[in-house]
């Protein structure tokens, strides 16, 4: 689970660059926008899941 | 051993992934910092377990008061967290969020650790004559 995590990203990271990059030549800065905002949201959602499974991890740990 | 080269393996890998990612996403790259974080973090967890059940035993066995070792526990937690979070601020260049977190950590710290400080006093004025 947990490698493959940091290659996903990666992965959306690039994905999103290029897709900005094709959109703004084409013309669509906005659209572009919205692919760079959809998937830093995206990435957002798997880190946030990421760093809840710490926190518990840890409060169950040390009963806080 | 196998841990260890584990935790290597994540940090090497996010870094090259962060360096290839901040040409092009700056905003990604924080994104692998924090889980590469979380994935070692999660890992060195898995040991701290066998390491507070220890100093549980040893604990029961010397006879320390069990409110006082939770407490302990407790901070320790605290403080891995805190670290965890100051270190990823400090290192998207936002110093002050960062301050303010370990601030703000230091005045729960003290403020758990309270009926310590106030049994210690008592002890202390028992021992005065």
């Amino acid at each position: 689970m947990d490698i493959d995590l940091l290659f996903r990203i990666a992965a959306i990271g690039i994905l999103v660059a290029v897709l900005h990059q094709v959109l703004a030549r084409a013309g669509r800065e906005d659209q572009a926008m919205m692919t760079t905002l959809a998937g830093l949201i995206i990435v957002l959602s798997m880190v946030i899941k990421e760093i809840s499974t710490l926190f518990e991890s840890v409060r169950t740990l040390f009963n806080l | 051993m196998s841990e260890v080269i584990k935790i290597i393996a994540i940090g090497m890998l996010a870094l090259i992934i962060i360096i290839i990612i901040k040409q092009y996403k700056p905003e990604f790259a924080i994104y692998i910092s924090i889980i590469a974080g979380a994935l070692i973090l999660l890992i060195s967890l898995q040991k701290m377990g066998e390491i507070v059940t220890l100093i549980k035993n040893i604990s029961d066995k010397a006879g320390v008061n069990g409110k006082f070792l939770s407490i302990i526990l407790k901070i320790t937690g605290i403080a891995i967290l805190t670290e965890f979070a100051v270190s990823i601020c400090k290192d998207s260049g936002e110093s002050s969020i960062a301050n303010k977190i370990e601030m703000g950590s230091k005045v729960i710290i003290i403020s758990m650790s309270i009926p310590i400080i106030s049994s210690l006093l008592e002890l202390m004025l028992n021992i005065l004559p």
